[in-house]
């Protein structure tokens, strides 16, 4: 497997040049609420669940703050608030805020 | 000339529209209240301008069926200006559609709309900074107020094409769009770029010019690993583009304190809190106010004071003059267009109608709808559907016809089928709603059959087209508009729309009926048709005197709850008999409007496919439910 970014295995990461780091982030669906993040990579199943992220505004470099997770995801971003079911957001690989 | 409001879902298209025609077109805050594309004219400086209003959409990337009406009409070829509305404190959101929409070659106009908003979070962009980078015309505008209205309409009226500098970074000036570009408008350029993103009807545009299309194949698979990796790529590089224009251009703010949902917003979303919520204003705003104020205080006002005191005599004296009998029968008999047409319209409907489109109006102002969406959407999932539905079936209960348009605003042809099915079948119109709670009141155990009875149908149909119908299953998605104080001037406004267009639509319908109802009786077809009815009106255990309301029924859902109306102040149905009746007529087959536009959205199949449907679960049900009371021995 390969970055799509950078072309390189797992062991490019550290110190990724192009702030990819493909291989070193979560899952949205994962994080808590209150938790910040930097949105990595879409990783969705079909073009169709692409374009709605897209739609949503879920762009690598976006960050975020997850509102709530239940009974959907919600999140803050670029000032607005966007809601998405766990599976699209299962879709979004992100890297936690320090 | 032609002005084209473009934007995303719920920056105040439509408000703006408005404005500038004087036409109103309905304003919500829901993303997705304009499904269709509306047009006005009207003069200025003595030239003839014509505004197009379009539903929102988030990017030429269309995922719904109203972004790709909305793209259509952006790119419609001949003269136009564009106008991008964008959302004042949300402009990095709004601003690479923007360098988009500057690529097609037309003059664009960017309204910085509800600045309002924007300058109370303290976030108010600097509007001739953003203008001068651009090099378009950026104008400030409050919708709801009018403030920057005339402006915007110099501009928009004035503007030149743009001067295109806006291609994108290096790595995007490919030879696919290179090769594209220079061509009429930047229209194939943009194709060029949705087709490298894989957007289907954008390949379609492409492939009669094979070498271009080639290239686009190629380039799509071998540099960028596919159309995902391209669509990501260009809309990460648009939107550093919109931020490095933005800089400076929007005051700092500390994101902690914008825009921060409320108090009130958390109430609505926790399930714990948000649920209870929902009672609250189902019984309130639709039991208490629609039920009891629309459907009995108001309708008992109308029919016993207004028709019968006022209307019934003075109706009497003057067909009193017409000789034949036939004739005043028309008019004046008890199918006449006076006692049926006028009287079940004004008197029974209306109030009931207008009462629910008054409490719809609050709730879709406040904003409250897509936080409803939010919380239903894991039970909307069992059946089918996403939390996005609640739109189109809490629509239904105004006027189903309505929400069957609305069902567009779904995702996929899977959810759009189940929500007319459903719709069809088990969310019965306000009118309905009103003359079954106004019967139903008396006896609370009959309201709670009654509604059970409906849940079970809903879920359990629903779950069945899940099961049944082919295709992915629905996912959710939607922008959380702010709540907002809903203005009085714009909730009146939409209900005296509403209720217009409402009329306009039944009342033909309902003197039409009167019309064929009259000519029944007159030649016997109406004793016959009511005779064959008898049996099956029998066979869930209702007196023969039920038929003709079901009759009516095929001519409007409501006529028919309406006929009920009377039946149950006759005294002819015990409490049994009547929630029976309540629940079959409530099931019971789509009205004519509804049907019309069944076949419109979905095709004569589907829509036959439902009326079937609905017909065979109405009766079975009702046959069911009357039975069990029956033999339970409830209150029959």
């Amino acid at each position: 497997m390969k970055c799509t970014m950078c072309g390189a295995g797992p062991s490019a990461c550290e110190g990724c040049p192009i702030g990819s780091n493909f291989f070193v982030s979560q899952r949205l669906a994962s994080l808590a609420p209150g938790q910040k993040a930097t949105v990595r990579r879409l990783a969705a199943e079909s073009a169709a669940d692409l374009r709605k992220l897209l739609a949503l505004g879920l762009l690598p470099g976006v960050e975020l703050e997850v509102e709530r997770r239940w009974p959907a995801m919600v999140l803050r971003l670029d000032c607005a608030t966007v809601a998405l079911d766990a599976a699209l957001a299962g879709a979004v690989l992100v890297a936690l805020a320090a | 000339m032609r002005l084209v409001l473009v934007g995303a879902p719920n920056v105040g298209k439509s408000a703006l529209f408005g404005r500038l025609t004087g036409i109103y077109a309905v304003v919500s805050n829901y993303p997705g209240t304009s499904v269709e594309i509306t047009h006005g004219r009207f003069t200025s400086h003595g030239r003839d301008v014509e505004v197009v209003d379009t539903p929102g959409m988030y990017g030429f990337l269309a995922v719904s069926e109203e972004e790709r009406v909305a793209r259509r009409a952006v790119l419609a070829g001949g003269a136009r200006t564009i106008v991008h509305v964008v959302e004042a404190a949300h402009l990095e959101r709004s601003l690479p559609l923007t360098l988009q929409l500057l690529t097609l070659g037309a003059p664009v106009v960017v309204a910085c709309n509800l600045l309002d908003e924007a300058r109370r979070e303290l976030r108010a962009p600097d509007l001739a900074l953003l203008s001068a980078r651009l090099g378009v015309p950026v104008v400030g505008t409050v919708a709801t107020t009018g403030e920057g209205i005339d402006e915007l309409l110099e501009a928009a009226l004035t503007a030149d094409p743009p001067v295109d500098g806006w291609s994108l970074p290096e790595p995007f000036r490919s030879p696919a769009i290179r090769l594209a570009g220079g061509q009429e408008e930047g229209r194939t350029r943009l194709a060029a770029e949705l087709a490298l993103s894989g957007d289907e009807s954008a390949e379609a545009e492409l492939k009669p010019d094979p070498a271009l299309w080639r290239l686009v194949a190629a380039e799509r698979d071998e540099r960028w690993s596919g159309a995902e990796g391209y669509a990501v790529a260009v809309a990460t590089a648009r939107r550093r583009m919109a931020l490095a224009l933005l800089d400076g251009v929007v005051p700092e703010a500390d994101p902690a304190s914008v825009g921060r949902t409320m108090l009130l917003d958390r109430l609505a979303l926790s399930p714990w809190t948000g649920l209870p919520l929902v009672a609250v204003v189902l019984y309130v705003g639709f039991y208490k106010f629609v039920g009891g104020f629309g459907a009995q205080t108001a309708v008992d006002w109308l029919d016993r004071v207004v028709f019968t005191r006022w209307v019934a005599p003075l109706a009497a004296a003057v067909t009193g003059v017409i000789p034949w009998q036939a004739i005043r029968d028309l008019v004046n008999g008890p199918y006449g267009l006076i006692n049926l047409g006028l009287r079940y319209a004004f008197a029974i409907v209306l109030p009931i109608v207008t009462a629910f489109f008054l409490v719809f109006a609050l709730l879709e102002d406040s904003g409250y709808l897509p936080r409803l969406a939010l919380l239903l959407d894991r039970a909307l999932k069992k059946v089918g559907l996403s939390g996005r539905a609640v739109i189109p079936l809490v629509l239904g209960f105004g006027c189903n016809t309505m929400a069957t348009l609305v069902t567009r605003t779904l995702e996929t042809r899977r959810e759009r089928v189940i929500a007319t099915l459903l719709l069809a079948l088990a969310i019965p119109c306000s009118a309905q709603l009103g003359v079954v709670l106004g019967i139903l009141s008396a006896w609370p155990g009959a309201v709670v059959v009654w509604g059970l009875t409906l849940v079970v149908v809903f879920l359990a149909v629903g779950r069945l087209a899940a099961a049944f119908l082919p295709g992915e299953p629905p996912s959710f998605y939607l922008e959380l508009p702010r709540l907002r104080a809903p203005k009085a001037a714009n909730v009146l406004r939409k209900t005296g729309a509403r209720v217009r267009w409402y009329f306009a639509e039944i009342l033909p319908l309902f003197l039409l009926a009167s019309v064929m109802l009259w000519a029944g009786e007159l030649t016997g077809v109406l004793r016959w048709a009511t005779g064959a009815l008898t049996p099956l009106v029998r066979l869930i255990g209702l007196p023969a005197e039920a038929a003709p309301a079901f009759l009516y029924g095929f001519f409007r859902r409501d006529f028919g709850a309406a006929g009920l109306y009377d039946l149950a102040h006759r005294g002819l149905l015990s409490p049994a008999a009547l929630t029976t009746a309540a629940v079959t007529i409530t099931l019971f087959v789509p009205c004519i409007a509804q049907f019309l536009v069944m076949k419109k959205e979905r095709g004569l199949r589907v829509a036959v496919g439902v009326l079937v449907v609905a017909t065979m679960i109405a009766f079975a049900v009702g046959g069911l439910v009357g039975w069990l009371l029956r033999s339970l021995g409830g209150w029959a």
